[in-house]
C-alpha cells in the first residue's frame, strides 16, 4: 500500500460539512466484500458511457404530450409532426424518443432498455469540472475522496483469481471514475503499432529473466532503476499484445457505425465476448455542451443521439447471449436548462437523464419522478429537478449485478440511503 | 482494424526492492554475494557532470557535459546558485512576448482578461469570449513554464521553481485561479525560490490563488455576533459547559480545506498527523478558525485586486492550536503569528529537508543527509539558498548511489528530451497535450499534493507508452511547432553510421550506452538507412534516458 498515493493518508479527514466523519473511504482498511466468485469467464460487465459536457434530457426523453415542451422550446424541441423520419417516437403516452433513437425501440419493447429522468445529483453545482468529479467520485460535495466509485468498487471486491483484464478505459486517459489504486487498462487512440515495434526489442526482458535465473547480480542503483523502467515497459507490451491477440481473435457479429464510439464499442465488445473476466469498462463522449444551436429534431446533438442509438444496437446485437451479464450504464454531470437560451442553445441545468441497456434491465418502461415543466416545479426556476439520487441507480447496479452492496460498507460517503428501489434490474441470475 | 493498445494505470512494483537479497535468494544454494559494493566505487568526472546536469538541470544540451566535465562543475554549480548574476535577457524577452499577463499585477490580469459585462448578465458574445480569455491566461503561463525550463540559462533556478510549484500547489482550472495563477508564479514561486521559506509562506497564505484554491476564501466564523456575545461570557473560565464547546464546534461557514494543507503539505508534513507531537483534527479546526476572515477581493475604486482580510468574517473567540493559546483579539497579526510558528517549526525544517533531498538525491534520501539538512535549514532560519547548499556539497550527492537512480517525471523528460536535442519551440499546444497525455499538465494537479517526484507515483507502463510515442514523434518532426536543432541533424546526417551512433549517444545519453541499448542501436541501423531520425527517436525512448 503506497504511503504516497493522497487517497491512502486521508483516514481521518473531516469534511467542510460538519462534525460527522464523513472521512475518505480508504477501501483498503474496509474488507473485501465476499461476494459469489464467478469464474471469470462469465464475471458480469458494467459499460459506463459518460456523456462529458451535460448532455440535455428533455430532447432525448422527449415529453411531447407537454405543450410548455413546445412553449419553452420554440426553435429547438423535437417535433412531433412533419417528416416522420423527424418526428418524436412515443415510448409511451407522455414521453418519447428523439427520432433518430429509433434503432433502440426494439430493444425497448423488449425491455433491454429504460431511461430514467430527473436524476442527478442533490449538489447544486453547475460547473462541469466540480459536477463530474463528485459523480465520478459517487460523492458530492466531498472535495477529499480523490479515487472514482469504479475503482473503489474494483479494489474493495479484488480477489487472486481476478484477470489482468477486469477493468478498462476506452480511450487515452483514465477517466475519473476509474482512478485509483487498483490497475486500470486503457486504449489510446493513437495508431501505435509502429511505436510498439520500435520499441519492443528495447524493452524484451529475456535476457535480463536469465540473468536472474543464474544467481546473485549486485546492481548498482543505476542499474536498478534501469531494470525497473526496462520491466514496466516489457509489462506493457506484453499486454498489448495479448489484447491485440484477443481482438483478432474475435469477430464482430454486427455493423456498427463508422465514429470513433463506434469502433471503441465494437472492440469492447470483442474483449466480452472473448470472457477474460472483464468487470468494468468506461468510456467518454463528449461535446453535449450545447450552449448554442443545439437543434431539436435534427441538428448537432441529433447526430449523436444517433451515434449512441446505432452503436448501442449494434452492440446489443453483437453480444447476443452475452448482454444477459452486461449493463450498459450512459450518464451525465448534469442535465441542461429547460428553456431553450436566446441562440437556439441551452445552458447548464441540474436533473439530467441516464440510460439503461442490458439484459439485466427491467425495461419497457420510465423510471424516475415526473414534475411537469411548470416554471414553479422547476429547479432555481430554470432546471429539471433532480428527484432520483444517481447514487441510487450505482448502488441498485453494483448490487443487483455483482451482488455488491454499498451500503454494508460506507461505499458513498455520506450516503446511506436505502431508499425505495427503483427496480431497474432484475438480480443475477 | 484499429490499433489496439494496452496502458496500465498505476504502478505495479511492488516485487521490485532489495534487488540484492532478491538476486541472493533466487540463487537457490547459498550464493556469495559479491564483496564488492557496485555504489562503492566514487564517480569520474564525466559522470559527476552527467549527474549535476541531471539533477540541477533539465538535463544536459549538446556538447554540455563535456564542458562541464572539463570546467569543473563546482563553479557552475556556485554561478548557479545566484541566477541573479546569470544573463538571461533572451528568456525574458521570450517570456514577455509570450505571457504578458505575468508581468501582470492581479487588478491588471481581471482588467484585461475578464472584461466587464455591458449590462448585468452576459450576453452569448461576452460569455464566449470570458472563455477564450480564460483559456488565454491559462496557456500562457503553461508556455511560461515550458518556454522557461526549457531555454533558461538559469537551469537549477527552474529546477527548484518546480520543486516549490508542486510544494504550494494549486490547480489553476478551478474558477479565478486560472487568472491568479500567474502571479502567483511570479510573486510567491518565483520570487521567494532563493530567499526564506518562511517568506515563501507566508506570500502563499496571503495570495488569493491558493485562498480560492483551498476554500479559504469563502471561510468564515461559525458563530453570529449573537452566540459570539453569548460564548463570550464563558470565555476565560476554566472548563467552558458542554453547550458552549458545541457551539463553538459548529461548523457551518468554516472551512478546514486551507487550514489542513497549510499543516500536512506546506509546513509539518502530515506524518505528524495524530501523532504524540504532532497535530491533530482539532488542531485543524483551531487553525481554519484563526484564518477566517482571509480572504481575497477587490479593494478599491482603483479595482486594485488582492488579499483582503474581513473583520466581519474572522472569528475573534479564543483558540488553542498546537499547544498554544490565543485571546483571538488580535485580529489577522493572530493568524500570521501561527504562520511564522509552523514556518520556523524543528517539524517543518524536518519536513522541507526531506522534500528537498527526495527531489534533488534519492527517492529515499539518507536519514544522516536529511537530519543534517534539517540543522542548517534551522539555523540558517529557513534560508534556502543555504539549504540547497548543503545538499548539493555534502558527500551524499555525489554517491554513486544516487546516480541515475531517480525517475524523469514526464515533465523532466519532456523538457530534457528538447534540450538534448536543441530544439526551437514556436507552438507550445502539441508539447502541451503531450505533458497532459503523459499525465502533468502544468498547474493543473486537482490535488493539493502537486504531482509527485518519486518513481512510484510515475513509473507507469502507461507513461513509458506516452513517452514512446512523443520520442519518435519529436525526433521524426511531428511535433507541432517544435523542430530540433538543424546543424545538430546536419551533423548527424553526414556521418558515416557508426559515427552518427556515437554521436547521437554522446548528446542524448551521456552517462553511457548498456549493451542491450547498443545491440538494438546496431540492428536498428543495419535496416533503417535513411530513418536515421528513427534512432534519435529510440534513445529519448529508451530506459536509460528515463533515468536521472
Amino acid at each position: 500500500m503506497s504511503t504516497t498515493r493522497r487517497q491512502f493518508i486521508k483516514q481521518s479527514g473531516a469534511t467542510i460539512f460538519g462534525a460527522s466523519t464523513l472521512g475518505a473511504v480508504d477501501p483498503e482498511t474496509l474488507l473485501a466484500q465476499e461476494m459469489p466468485k464467478l469464474e471469470g469467464r462469465d464475471r458480469p460487465t458494467l459499460v459506463a458511457i459518460y456523456l462529458r459536457g451535460g448532455a440535455d434530457s428533455l430532447n432525448t426523453i422527449v415529453p411531447y404530450a407537454d405543450p410548455l415542451y413546445y412553449r419553452h422550446r420554440p426553435n429547438i424541441a423535437v417535433r412531433r409532426d412533419g417528416n416522420p423520419r423527424e418526428q418524436v417516437i412515443p415510448l409511451n403516452k407522455q414521453f418519447g424518443l428523439h427520432p433518430n433513437m429509433a434503432s433502440l425501440m426494439p430493444l425497448f419493447k423488449q425491455g433491454l432498455v429504460a431511461p430514467i429522468i430527473n436524476v442527478g445529483s442533490p449538489h447544486p453545482t453547475r460547473s462541469h469540472f466540480d459536477a463530474q468529479d463528485f459523480m465520478e467520485r459517487a460523492a458530492p460535495g466531498v472535495r477529499q475522496i480523490t479515487e472514482g466509485w469504479l475503482n473503489r468498487f474494483l479494489t474493495m471486491t479484488r480477489s487472486n483469481d481476478d484477470s489482468n483484464f477486469r477493468a478498462l478505459s476506452l480511450q487515452a486517459t483514465l477517466p475519473r471514475s476509474l482512478r485509483g489504486q487498483h490497475p486500470v487498462l486503457a486504449f489510446p487512440s493513437l495508431q501505435i503499432e509502429h511505436t510498439i515495434d520500435t520499441f519492443e526489442e528495447l524493452y524484451g526482458c529475456e535476457e535480463d529473466q536469465r540473468l536472474q535465473k543464474r544467481g546473485a547480480i549486485v546492481e548498482s542503483s543505476a542499474e536498478a532503476m534501469r531494470r525497473k523502467v526496462t520491466d514496466a515497459g516489457a509489462s506493457t507490451i506484453k499486454l498489448i499484445h495479448e489484447l491485440r491477440q484477443i481482438i483478432a481473435q474475435t469477430r464482430s457479429n454486427a455493423n456498427y457505425p463508422t465514429s470513433g464510439f463506434g469502433q471503441q464499442m465494437s472492440d469492447l465488445a470483442k474483449l466480452i465476448k472473448a470472457r477474460r473476466g472483464l468487470e468494468v469498462a468506461a468510456l467518454d463522449y463528449g461535446g453535449w455542451d450545447l450552449h448554442a444551436f443545439q437543434g431539436g429534431s435534427l441538428g448537432t446533438m441529433a447526430l449523436k443521439l444517433g451515434d449512441i442509438s446505432s452503436t448501442l444496437t449494434a452492440f446489443a446485437e453483437d453480444l447476443g447471449p452475452d448482454l444477459n451479464r452486461v449493463l450498459v450504464m450512459v450518464m451525465s454531470e448534469f442535465g441542461r436548462t429547460t428553456l431553450e437560451n436566446g441562440s437556439e442553445g441551452t445552458d447548464h441545468g441540474h436533473g439530467g437523464f441516464m440510460l439503461l441497456l442490458g439484459g439485466q434491465v427491467n425495461g419497457s418502461k420510465i423510471y424516475g419522478k415526473w414534475t411537469g415543466l411548470e416554471l414553479e416545479s422547476l429547479n432555481d426556476g430554470r432546471d429539471m429537478p433532480v428527484h432520483t439520487d444517481f447514487r441510487q441507480v450505482f448502488a441498485e447496479a453494483l448490487s443487483d449485478l455483482y451482488g455488491f452492496d454499498p451500503f454494508a460498507q460506507q461505499f458513498f460517503p455520506g450516503y446511506n440511503h436505502r431508499a425505495q428501489p427503483l427496480g431497474i434490474l432484475h438480480p443475477h441470475a | 482494424m484499429p490499433s489496439v493498445v494496452v496502458v496500465l494505470g498505476v504502478a505495479v512494483l511492488a516485487p521490485f526492492l532489495n534487488t540484492v537479497t532478491e538476486a541472493a535468494r533466487t540463487g537457490g544454494e547459498a550464493v556469495a554475494v559479491a564483496v564488492t559494493d557496485p555504489n562503492a566505487e566514487p564517480l569520474t568526472p564525466r559522470e559527476q557532470a552527467v549527474h549535476v546536469l541531471n539533477r540541477l538541470a533539465f538535463g544536459a544540451m549538446p556538447d554540455q557535459v563535456t564542458a562541464l566535465a572539463e570546467a569543473g562543475w563546482e563553479a557552475w554549480v556556485r554561478e548557479q546558485l545566484a541566477p541573479q548574476s546569470i544573463d538571461d535577457r533572451e528568456v525574458m524577452a521570450r517570456i514577455e512576448v509570450l505571457a504578458p499577463s505575468l508581468a501582470m499585477s492581479m487588478g491588471e490580469i481581471f482588467d484585461v482578461y475578464q472584461p466587464d459585462y455591458a449590462g448585468d448578465y452576459p450576453t452569448r458574445d461576452e460569455e464566449r469570449r470570458e472563455a477564450k480569455l480564460r483559456q488565454k491566461a491559462q496557456i500562457e503561463l503553461r508556455k511560461a513554464v515550458i518556454a522557461r525550463a526549457v531555454f533558461s540559462r538559469c537551469q537549477f533556478q527552474e529546477v527548484i521553481v518546480e520543486f516549490w510549484r508542486n510544494h504550494f500547489s494549486v490547480d489553476h482550472n478551478k474558477e479565478e485561479v486560472a487568472y491568479l495563477a500567474n502571479h502567483y508564479e511570479e510573486n510567491v514561486i518565483r520570487k521567494h525560490a532563493f530567499g526564506r521559506f518562511s517568506d515563501m509562506l507566508m506570500a502563499s497564505a496571503k495570495h488569493p490563488a491558493m485562498l480560492l484554491y483551498l476554500d479559504n476564501a469563502v471561510s468564515q466564523k461559525p458563530l453570529s455576533d449573537a452566540e459570539e456575545e453569548e460564548v463570550a461570557r464563558y470565555v476565560g473560565r476554566r472548563r467552558l459547559p458542554e453547550s458552549i464547546l458545541k457551539k463553538l464546534r459548529r461548523q457551518s461557514g468554516l472551512n478546514e480545506n486551507y487550514a489542513r494543507e497549510l499543516m500536512e503539505l506546506h509546513t509539518l508534513g502530515v506524518l505528524h498527523e495524530n501523532r504524540k507531537g504532532g497535530y491533530s483534527q482539532r488542531d485543524v479546526e483551531e487553525l481554519a478558525r484563526v484564518l477566517t476572515g482571509w480572504t481575497a477581493g477587490f479593494w478599491n475604486d482603483e479595482e486594485e485586486y488582492g488579499f483582503i482580510f474581513r473583520d466581519d468574517w474572522h472569528d475573534r473567540l479564543p483558540k488553542v492550536v498546537l499547544g498554544r493559546r490565543m485571546s483571538g483579539r488580535r485580529g489577522i497579526a493572530e493568524g500570521e503569528a501561527v504562520i511564522k510558528r509552523l514556518g520556523t517549526d524543528r517539524r517543518t525544517a524536518q519536513f522541507i529537508s526531506y522534500k528537498l533531498c527526495r527531489y534533488l538525491v534519492n527517492d529515499d534520501p539518507p536519514d544522516d543527509l536529511v537530519k543534517r539538512v534539517a540543522g542548517v535549514f534551522r539555523t540558517s532560519r529557513g534560508h534556502l539558498p543555504t539549504v540547497y547548499e548543503a545538499i548539493i556539497f555534502s558527500p551524499a550527492f555525489m554517491d554513486r548511489a544516487n546516480y541515475l537512480a531517480k525517475f524523469k517525471t514526464p515533465f523532466e523528460f519532456t523538457i530534457s528530451a528538447l534540450r538534448a536535442t536543441g530544439a526551437t519551440i514556436k507552438l507550445y499546444a502539441h508539447l502541451y497535450a503531450s505533458l497532459t497525455d503523459m499525465g502533468q499538465p502544468v498547474y493543473a494537479q486537482e490535488d493539493p499534493t502537486g504531482y509527485f517526484d518519486q518513481a512510484e507515483a510515475w513509473l507507469d507502463p502507461g507513461v513509458l507508452l506516452h513517452r514512446w510515442h512523443f520520442a519518435l514523434q519529436l525526433a521524426e518532426g511531428r511535433v507541432d511547432g517544435v523542430r530540433l536543432d538543424p546543424q545538430f541533424i546536419d551533423a548527424l546526417n553526414e556521418l558515416p553510421p557508426e559515427q552518427m551512433k556515437q554521436r547521437m549517444v554522446a548528446n542524448l545519453l551521456p552517462a553511457g550506452i548498456d549493451p542491450r541499448t547498443d545491440a538494438v542501436l546496431d540492428k536498428a541501423m543495419e535496416t533503417i538507412g535513411v530513418y536515421r531520425l528513427q534512432m534519435l527517436g529510440l534513445l529519448i525512448g529508451t530506459p536509460a534516458f528515463q533515468q536521472q
